[in-house]
């Protein structure tokens, strides 16, 4: 099976600080995959060195089954849209089509051209005066046109009003589904990630929380609602991800291959937002008990 | 990537050409003008000259003085709007993750970027001192030595263009901001002309020493020499020497029969023995402050037939016929600063930038 993003022990280092830090993970190819973190969890990091921006200072990285770094044959499989989408603001949307074309021999010039005239672009229009939404999309259309097997996006919505992040989520998916290109996703908000992604990466500080299908991983997670209960007393095959307390009442979210039989519980669904912050939640407080010192003790 | 490295920089380039243009329209006119004035007034004058002369001189001073300003600052402006931001840009803004995840390898973008843009400095910068050079001929001739202008005519401007877009697009890349990377390629330019003009220029071939002698020298000629007090300093003598006609002098010092500079106290014993004249606070006027009073011929004669006899100069000088040879040195030296500066910032966009 193909890999999008491949990476073991993987670490960078600006000066003395780690923005990543021995990351292992495999993303699968073919699927779209949202890849969720809190800010500073090193997602940008880990993409920036999956499109070879960033080379590793520990560990090995491998994007499609062949190193991040080597060349630019390499570098025409993936269609990278970095955060806040940078394009030239001085030079026109027509000479940004005109740039892809001179730097890819992939280009597909009929697919640029016609996906500008779908999204009403000036072609002599400056890339500078467009709206922020105007901006993600034709970086989105150059990202697209040099035809590569994987996409990888890095916050492409994070910047937009809810509108402008609607429309290009959308645009997204129709391209995903006529062109059937791999993507991996980078967000920090679920609902982003909920509404295009089948596929989904947690990375708490550089580590890797939960991975999994998104339709596989809701189905193994319940929420349970009961009367007040010591999770030690639950049953081995249930996991218990978050739990919390209130008076008489107990909530958890548990993992589980097994149904929830028990008839004290209450079992409802969980959603990909409580499932993700759940790991979150879970992640930080295991890698930093420092932190949560006090609050053990009490 | 050529082409897109052209695409990039067709707005500067144009803008650039376009004032080069107009400036070679301008010069063209005056210039031809200049050297009909030339021809009229000065070539054929052969008594009373001077009035002919000035009156020449005196016609274009506004286009001599904005010339000469553009061939001292064009190098500098090349490196600071062309070299600086060439990858600091591109870091400041963010496009390198747009430009380097293209289909082109970074370091194909990195040195079609190098080349393309530094061939435009070269050709920018060649062809303005081709303009410049052209247009002061006649002048040059008549008011100055080629050593005087050797950093702003012929080809020297053209190593200094190269040098300061070098220069900038490594401290551009090192310093990853358009304005800071600005600031320091115009220290790093000032500082490199400077200290090749005051310490390599002199020493790119070994100079040549001749003495002069001192014989019925006085105040004026070929060599100089006078006594009186510097800044109201103790008085003392005086002495200085120019190499043949159009050479560069380095320095010329005073020798005595022995070969040897003579100290400050074997010239005032000196001047205690042969020239009771000038001693004592006040003998000579005192003159204004860093002012060398030069005492004149008929009051000294003596005193300085005296020390034409016991003194003779050392003139150390480039000789004129070196002038190209020393442009071409210099421009070599500047091309292969430009070469290490790009190899540098070849290194570190491709090694050290994120």
């Amino acid at each position: 099976m193909t890999m999008a993003i491949e990476a073991f022990g993987v670490g960078r280092r600006y000066g003395r600080r780690w923005a990543l830090t021995d990351c292992t993970l495999s993303i699968p190819a073919g699927r779209v995959v949202g890849l969720v973190g809190p800010n500073g969890a090193g997602k940008s990091t880990l993409l920036h060195l999956a499109v070879g921006l960033l080379e590793p200072s520990a560990g090995t990285i491998s994007v499609l089954d062949q190193g991040a770094r080597s060349g630019p044959s390499q570098l025409e499989r993936i269609g990278f849209l970095a955060q806040d989408s940078p394009i030239y603001a001085r030079l026109t949307v027509a000479q940004h089509v005109r740039m892809g074309q001179l730097l890819n021999r992939t280009w597909d010039a009929a697919f640029a051209a016609s996906r500008i005239k779908n999204l009403g672009l000036d072609p002599s229009q400056r890339a500078g005066t467009m709206s922020g939404g105007q901006r993600a999309q034709l970086a989105l259309t150059l990202a697209v046109a040099k035809r590569p097997e994987l996409l990888v996006l890095d916050e492409p919505v994070a910047a937009l009003d809810p509108l402008a992040r609607r429309e290009f989520l959308q645009t997204l998916m129709e391209i995903v589904a006529v062109e059937g290109v791999s993507v991996v996703l980078s967000s920090h908000l679920m609902a982003d990630v909920e509404r295009v992604c089948d596929y989904l990466v947690v990375l708490v500080a550089g580590r890797v929380a939960l991975t999994g299908d998104v339709d596989e991983l809701l189905a193994l997670h319940h929420r349970l609602t009961g009367p007040r209960r010591d999770v030690a007393r639950m049953p081995a095959h249930q996991l218990v991800i978050e739990q919390s307390h209130v008076d008489k009442q107990t909530t958890l979210i548990v993992r589980s291959q097994e149904p929830i039989l028990d008839p004290v519980w209450n079992v409802t669904p969980v959603t990909l937002d409580d499932l993700a912050l759940a790991y979150m939640r879970q992640a930080r407080d295991s890698a930093g008990p420092s932190s949560n010192g006090l609050e053990l003790a009490r | 990537m050529i082409r897109f490295a052209w695409l990039q920089s067709r707005t500067q380039t144009l803008v650039a050409a376009f004032v080069l243009a107009a400036l070679a329209v301008v010069a063209a006119i005056t210039g031809i003008q200049l050297s009909h004035l030339y021809a009229t007034l000065v070539a054929h004058c052969h008594t009373g000259c001077d009035l002919a002369t000035s009156q020449y001189l005196s016609h274009d001073q506004v286009m001599a003085r904005a010339l000469d300003l553009i061939a001292q600052a064009a190098p500098a402006l090349i490196g600071l709007f062309w070299g600086a931001p060439l990858i600091a840009r591109e870091i400041e803004t963010g496009t390198y993750r747009l430009a380097w995840t293209q289909g082109v390898s970074r370091s194909r973008w990195v040195i079609i970027k190098l080349a393309v843009v530094g061939l435009a400095s070269a050709t920018l910068a060649g062809l303005l001192t081709l303009t410049i050079t052209w247009w002061y001929g006649s002048v040059d001739k008549l008011t100055t030595t080629p050593y005087a202008v050797f950093d702003r005519r012929d080809i020297t401007p053209v190593g200094y263009a190269v040098f300061a877009f070098a220069a900038g697009a490594l401290l551009g890349t090192v310093i990853r901001r358009v304005l800071p990377a600005m600031a320091a390629t115009l220290g790093a330019y000032v500082a490199a002309r400077v200290g090749t003009a005051l310490w390599i220029r002199p020493h790119l071939l070994s100079p040549i020493q001749t003495t002069l002698s001192l014989r019925g020298a006085g105040p004026t000629g070929q060599a100089h020499l006078g006594v009186g007090s510097q800044n109201g300093g103790a008085v003392t003598l005086f002495a200085q020497g120019d190499g043949p006609h159009n050479s560069w002098t380095l320095s010329s010092h005073l020798l005595d029969s022995a070969g040897r500079q003579p100290t400050t106290r074997q010239l005032a014993a000196f001047l205690h023995d042969y020239c009771p004249n000038f001693r004592g606070p006040g003998a000579p006027p005192p003159s204004g402050q860093g002012v060398v009073q030069v005492v004149g011929p008929d009051a000294g004669r003596p005193c300085l037939d005296q020390a034409a006899k016991a003194f003779h100069l050392l003139v150390t000088y480039q000789p004129a016929d070196r002038y190209w040879t020393l442009q071409w040195l210099e421009t070599g030296l500047f091309v292969a600063l430009a070469l290490v500066a790009s190899a540098g910032c070849y290194w570190w966009a491709t090694h050290r930038t994120s």
